[in-house]
């Protein structure tokens, strides 16, 4: 691959630059920049999305990427990772368990009585597709109104914190396996480690977790069509905040530090032998990521369940091959191989004509050789 | 118990949590004027940097990283002038080095009874106060949604869930 500079580039990207802030702001005196509050608040899904694609759970930073890039997804998730890049590590977390999570919404759609039942919360999940003509002119006082209403009916219902899990409830019950890995190993780290494959599982989820949630969702959409078995019903999606325990530098107490608002999703796959001449038990897949976003923690879910059994067996499709799928998912490395295609390639293209007057000059000379026996 | 009677008994493990929910420019403004002629260092280099998240995952149990936060941290030796002294800490995932440093500030104030911890107290109130209705409001999320999938049949024609 090869490149030549340009004379005179330097003053026309300056002049894309000031033209891209242009089209930002052109709205004019009619105009007003957008806050990064109403970014967090009112693009909430586009917000959690960033920071999930990004890796990095900074609400400020990820409203200002949304901004700064005016809505576009993959690049405000890139200015999200180049900026981690420069920040040093200071610690990670000890192991969290998501069963303490903050929930707003618990669904499962294995059994409709659940321990502590079913909550839809936010979702549009049993609504219409349907435009609401009303917001075309929404008024500001009516959409304060919205929400102080909402808050003035709040019930004083003594619900839990948190819930237990449906898979607790069914490993009880001798359904699924047993956890079978050494609860000690470290997780691999895939900012600091290459993908070498194979790869252990936990490099596979961490790199599904930060994954642009289109492409999961396509290959996962490969398995559910029939390029793979892995047959999902959902045990159970949770939304919710999670707290963060760090240890106190004064006490060692693990103390809060904050929250972050995340999705699992837990869905059960097709029963087997687990070997070790045991009974046979449901499979299991794992999904999560940073912010609310179902189609991904359940597209993660599927694509753990169907990697963990081409890891196993070898991969009968590509949602099965882990190579395939871990290579192929990270929105900034697609996205930067792909858009690098608009960059000038003038000295490799030169040389593919060249080849191609050549051929075409010898398979001329070729031709009018076999006229003329 | 009323809800005062509750923030009353808001623990250290529970300060840095009730304290961030109130506005980071008033508090900071609050705790830097209370401590203007105090004797205040570093126990070890204030820093902002990142973390790893660690979750364990319910399927198999494997841990794995889900991502990282953004991270300050900070931790002071404090001496009020009354000659009364406490280490005082505080980690926020927040860039935002003075919120450390005055969140640390009332750690220490709290921890070692120092001058204006009265002050401090009322603050870890207002702040557990916010966090509780934030909790109801999650709270109703889940009521005011609450389902019941059980088949018409069951049930008759009432939509009552």
């Amino acid at each position: 691959m090869s490149y030549v500079a340009i004379k005179g580039g330097g003053r026309a990207i300056q002049g894309a630059e000031a033209l891209l802030e242009y089209l930002r702001t052109e709205q004019g005196r009619g105009g007003l920049p957008l806050d990064l509050e109403t970014i967090q608040s009112q693009l909430r899904f586009l917000h959690g999305r960033v920071m999930s694609e990004g890796g990095l759970y900074h609400p400020e930073l990820a409203a200002l990427a949304i901004k700064q890039f005016m809505g576009d997804s993959l690049e405000a998730a890139f200015a999200l990772r180049a900026y981690r890049s420069t920040k040093p590590r200071l610690c990670e977390s000890p192991v969290l368990d998501t069963g303490a999570m903050r929930l707003v919404r618990r669904i499962s759609s294995a059994f409709k009585d659940i321990p502590g039942g079913q909550m839809l919360g936010a979702s549009p999940d049993f609504s219409l597709r349907l435009l609401r003509l009303e917001l075309l002119d929404e008024s500001p006082e009516r959409f304060q109104e919205i929400a102080a209403s909402w808050l003035d009916d709040l019930p004083d219902d003594k619900m839990p914190d948190s819930l237990p899990k449906v898979l607790d409830h069914l490993r009880q019950e001798g359904l699924l396996p047993k956890y079978k890995v050494n609860l000690d190993s470290e997780p691999f780290d895939i900012t600091r480690e290459p993908l070498i494959f194979p790869v252990p599982r936990s490099a596979a989820l961490a790199t599904m977790a930060r994954a642009e949630t289109g492409s999961l969702l396509g290959i996962a959409y490969s398995n559910m069509r029939g390029y793979g078995d892995v047959h999902p019903t959902v045990a159970e999606m949770r939304v919710g905040y999670l707290p963060i325990l760090l240890p106190h530098p004064v006490t060692g107490e693990a103390i809060e530090v904050g929250e972050v608002l995340i999705t699992e999703c837990e869905v059960v796959a097709m029963y087997e032998e687990s070997g070790d001449h045991d009974i046979p038990r449901f499979t299991l897949g794992y999904g999560a990521c940073f912010g609310h976003n179902e189609v991904k923690a359940l597209a993660m879910a599927i694509l753990d369940r169907s990697l963990q059994k081409g890891m196993r067996d070898g991969p009968a499709n590509p949602s099965e091959d882990p190579e395939f799928v871990l290579l192929h998912i990270d929105g900034i490395d697609s996205m930067g191989f792909c858009t690098h295609y608009k960059m000038p390639h003038y000295v490799t293209f030169q040389s593919d004509m060249d080849r191609l007057r050549t051929t075409q000059k010898k398979e001329t000379l070729k031709r009018v050789k076999e006229k003329q026996q | 118990m009323s809800s005062a009677d509750q923030t009353t008994e808001v623990t250290r493990g529970q300060w840095l949590r009730a304290l961030s929910a109130l506005e980071p420019e008033k508090l900071t403004a609050q705790v830097a004027a209370l401590t203007e002629e105090w004797q205040i260092t570093p126990r070890s280099l204030p820093q902002s940097g990142l973390a790893m998240l660690k979750i364990r995952e319910s399927a198999g149990g494997e841990s794995f990283y889900l991502g990282e936060i953004p991270l300050t941290t900070t931790w002071l030796e404090i001496r009020d002038p009354d000659g009364g002294q406490a280490q005082g800490a505080a980690q926020i995932m927040a860039d935002n080095l003075d919120l450390a440093r005055a969140l640390a500030l009332c750690d220490g104030i709290l921890a070692g009874k120092l001058i204006g911890h009265e002050i401090v107290r009322a603050l870890v109130r207002q702040g557990w106060q916010r966090c509780q209705a934030e909790e109801q409001k999650r709270r109703a999320m889940l009521a005011t949604t609450r389902v019941d999938f059980s088949l018409l049949d069951d049930v008759g024609e009432s939509d009552g869930n």
